[in-house]
């Protein structure tokens, strides 16, 4: 029983952790069509915005040794304005391009902003400790779970619930709703195509900046490719979940952090480095199986 | 006084040129039908004064300020509503969604709410259904909404593309009886694309026909749809 | 026929030219007879065999792979399973079967098995992803390029996991490799020209027509892929012979990039875009490389930090999507039309 609860923390966590990825993802490409390579490097910048700028191989804790309550803040506005300024400088003048030009161009962005990092920092790893007392376990129905994923689980539940509430309840949300499924007509109804625009790259950004504390959390390290494999599991999450369903991407999430949790349990012993194989499969056999993905909406069909 | 101008203008897609030096005039309150065969360029004059296509050449004036090179949005905000084609309803919102997106840009939301009860008065099916996804409507209950949602923004000039496309007889009725009691009672200014000329004969306005991109024949609407003028400017035959 | 050597007339002048192009490269390298810049004239070599062999899929297909460098992967570390000396191999590759721990092929037979190897894995992961189309095709390439990463970095004894594999044979002649670049240019030109690559592209620039008039448009991008998959294969064989040493990683996201610039910067629909993207980046490259060492100017030396190069070309490659998204050559190839160089580009 308790080991059941261990792995049910396990995928819950993981999976959150991919379900906000490809919430950020799938957020950008409601509104334009664009699949964001740069979004891991958003992760990954956020995290070494705690560090000051050194090529030296110990980290020098600069904006990381600010109390939580305004450190948290802070870094998620970072993320979200690094978001908001590549929408500005870059993306805005690929409007009218297809998606695979916009998509080579976010994966040209995601090299300079990496690159820019390494240029400051260095490409060696650094340790930082960053609230590691919350990876003390503690005791939930005779299971001893990890206090940080019981923390993630729950981030992740609140930033669903008001990112729903916003949506559903407000003005914006409801302008963001319509730009995703018909962005002319939206537009001739007078919602404004570059706020609803920032706005998606501005959440966008704050979800990356989340995910970067997380993980730096969890790992205790920064690393200018942090970002890569979050990203990439939230890619195909966007895509599993059907492209232009937040719904879908979010549960594809899920299913993906839960699908490589069990891969580590039922696998043999022999089997398990390969447990991130088995899961780039099966989401491949998955998109023969359903190429448009699982909870396609029917307004998201490709604009061809 | 006019209210839009569309002088001298060109649409080209590509090679193709849609519109070729096309103008237009429409004063306040009254009412235009534009009719022609397929292809013959209306959809794209609508387009271009909405801002989602950009005039080769030429310019549009809204109230006398130019618009043409705005964005949608900021046309939209001047006073002019759009039913596009292919009627273009948000399928994963609720019809009452729908209808208020439009109120967003209005400053008058008293107002709005007023009107928000006079479109639910006009057509109850769709008080019935609010809280229901739009794209569970049929044709003609989606037809509806789009007219509603066009409302909703308070527009000056509205702009419909063939309101009867794909409607039963009686319900093309309805919403023409709805257009003119606007336009009688509020000074609604009215573009509509419309290929019954029966239709416009009915309703009175004036009528333009357009061919190959060209305004080809303008006139008063009865006028026009009682002679041959129109058939046979319409075939593209008779001289001119 | 009579259209298929009226096409060939007419466009045959491209592949001379892009030759022509590659072999003045070889003889400067030749001419100037350093060791580094003998070094830099290989990899623009490997370079234009692996951006030329993304073009026969992306370019003909329109479709993006971001996976292709998982080919060149299979393709290097292919040629290492065959070229170590056997003792070594039993030493760091003990999982190989013993007719590979045994075996010790010369250099030609060894790319050319390792190119195969690698074309018949792209038509096994082709047969399935070739039914996808758009950005879910995109995304699917990456995720099996993500597959490749997996498998060779946890694979210790076969491919040695994340440690580098040594003891590949190095070859330091430039011709092998000049010799490859021509030949790859030559099968790209022919694809290009031919029955299934005239459909592949019919299908990218007009879909739907394509389908109603019969093309099998699954079935062309598959020949395609596999044709692009022994191309990347072969390049990565090619490197692993110029360098002694792979490691899973150098067959990543870097390379991806990298490769996928220079065929964006020279146009991505046209194979004299695809060489030419390589000539011209690998220029810019190796200028900011003497950079990075730092340039004595004057009385000082000039050292810009390293990254710079990269975000260099990133930013390059931004600026050339935004202004000019159809690439340096504007998607057209260069071609022949009499003395001296009147109208050197020529139509799509």
């Amino acid at each position: 029983m308790t080991a059941v609860l261990q792995i049910l923390f396990d995928a819950l966590s993981l999976g959150s952790l991919y379900a906000l990825g490809a919430l950020g993802i799938a957020l950008i490409f409601g509104v334009m069509r664009l699949v964001n390579f740069a979004h891991g490097d958003y992760i990954a910048f956020c995290v070494f915005a705690l560090l000051w700028p050194s090529i030296d191989a110990a980290a020098i804790v600069f904006i990381g040794k600010l109390p939580s309550l305004i450190l948290i803040p802070l870094v998620i506005a970072i993320g979200a304005g690094l978001s908001v300024l590549s929408e500005i400088v870059v993306f805005r003048r690929f409007r009218n391009a297809n998606p695979a030009t916009m998509m080579i161009a976010s994966f040209a962005l995601g090299f300079v902003i990496r690159y820019f990092l390494l240029m400051l920092y260095s490409s060696r790893p650094k340790s930082i400790d960053l609230w590691s007392n919350l990876s003390l376990p503690i005791e939930i129905f005779g299971a001893r779970i990890p206090l940080l994923q019981v923390i993630t689980i729950c981030t992740t539940i609140v930033v669903l619930l008001a990112l729903t509430a916003f949506l559903k309840r407000t003005r914006f949300g409801l302008e963001m709703r319509a730009a995703a499924e018909n962005f002319t007509m939206a537009r001739m109804l007078g919602v404004r195509a570059n706020n609803v625009i920032m706005l998606a790259f501005a959440l966008s950004g704050a979800l990356a900046a989340a995910i970067g504390l997380i993980l730096v959390t969890q790992t205790g390290t920064v690393d200018i490719q942090m970002g890569v494999s979050v990203m990439l599991v939230a890619f195909i999450a966007t895509v599993i979940g059907g492209l232009g369903s937040l719904t879908g991407a979010v549960i594809a999430g899920f299913l993906i952090g839960g699908a490589t949790v069990l891969m580590q349990v039922i696998l043999p012993v022999d089997a398990r480095p390969f447990r991130d194989a088995f899961v780039y499969a099966a989401v491949i056999v998955t998109l023969i199986w359903r190429p448009n993905g699982l909870f396609a909406p029917k307004s998201a069909k490709q604009r061809v | 006084m006019t209210l839009l101008e569309v002088k001298d203008v060109t649409v080209r897609y590509g090679q193709l040129t849609a519109l070729r030096k096309a103008s237009i005039g429409l004063d306040e309150g009254e009412t235009l039908f534009v009719t022609g065969p397929n292809g013959a360029g209306k959809s794209t004059l609508l387009k271009a004064i909405a801002g989602v296509v950009s005039p080769r050449e030429g310019e549009i004036r809204l109230d006398g300020r130019r618009i043409s090179g705005r964005a949608p949005e900021e046309i939209a905000r001047m006073g002019f509503s759009m039913v596009p084609e292919g009627r273009e309803v948000f399928g994963g919102l609720t019809i009452e969604e729908n209808l208020r997106l439009g109120v967003g840009m209005r400053a008058d939301k008293d107002q709005a709410e007023r009107d928000l009860e006079q479109v639910y008065a006009v057509f109850p099916m769709l008080r019935e259904r609010r809280d229901r996804h739009a794209g569970v409507l049929s044709g003609g209950q989606q037809q509806m909404l789009v007219i509603g949602r066009a409302l909703m923004a308070g527009p000056r000039l509205m702009a419909i593309d063939e309101p009867s496309l794909g409607l039963a007889p009686k319900v093309i009725d309805d919403v023409y009886a709805i257009l003119l009691r606007l336009r009688d009672k509020s000074g609604l200014t009215l573009l509509i694309v419309e290929q019954s000329a029966t239709r416009a004969m009915l309703t009175g306005g004036r009528m333009i026909l357009m061919r190959s991109g060209e305004v080809a024949l303008a006139g008063d609407a009865r006028e026009l749809a009682r002679g041959d003028t129109l058939r046979a400017a319409y075939f593209g035959y008779g001289d001119h | 026929m009579a259209a298929r050597s009226s096409i060939l007339a007419k466009t045959v002048s491209t592949p001379v030219i892009l030759i022509g192009i590659l072999l003045i490269v070889a003889l400067v390298a030749l001419l100037v007879k350093s060791g580094p810049f003998n070094q830099t004239v290989i990899d623009i070599f490997i370079r234009v065999v692996l951006v030329v062999g993304l073009y026969v899929f992306i370019g003909n297909s329109g479709v993006i792979s971001f996976g292709h460098i998982g080919f060149t992967c299979l393709g290097a570390y292919a040629t290492a399973w065959l070229t170590i000396p056997p003792p070594m191999k039993k030493m760091a590759l003990p999982g190989l079967p013993d007719i590979i721990l045994n075996a010790k092929l010369p250099f030609a037979p060894a790319i050319v098995l390792a190119a195969i190897f690698a074309g018949v894995c792209a038509l096994v992961f082709g047969k399935i992803l070739m039914r996808l189309s758009g950005i879910a095709a995109s995304i699917a390439t990456f995720a099996m390029l993500a597959l490749i990463n997996q498998v060779y970095s946890n694979w210790e004894r076969v491919t040695g996991a994340t440690s580098s594999v040594v003891g590949i044979p190095i070859n330091r002649s430039i011709w092998p490799y000049a010799i490859c670049a021509f030949v790859v240019v030559i099968i790209a030109y022919l694809y290009a020209i031919s029955r299934s690559g005239l459909a592949l592209r019919s299908a990218r620039d007009e879909a739907t027509a394509a389908a109603a008039s019969g093309i099998d448009i699954p079935r062309e991008r598959l020949i395609a892929f596999t044709l692009s998959g022994v191309i990347m294969g072969l390049g990565g064989a090619l490197y692993a012979h110029s360098v002694g040493v792979v490691t899973p990683d150098t067959f990543y996201l870097g390379l991806t990039f990298i490769s996928l610039s220079m065929l964006v910067v020279g146009g991505m629909n046209s194979l004299s875009g695809a060489v030419l993207g390589v000539v011209i980046l690998s220029t810019i490259i190796q200028i900011l490389r003497w950079f990075e060492k730092g340039v004595p100017i004057g009385g000082t030396t000039l050292t810009i930090p390293n990254g710079l190069q990269e975000i260099a070309i990133g930013i390059v490659m931004i600026v050339i999507l935004m202004y000019r998204p159809s690439g340096l050559t504007k998607n057209r190839e260069l071609v022949w039309r009499g003395w001296p160089f009147r109208g050197l580009f020529g139509g799509a």
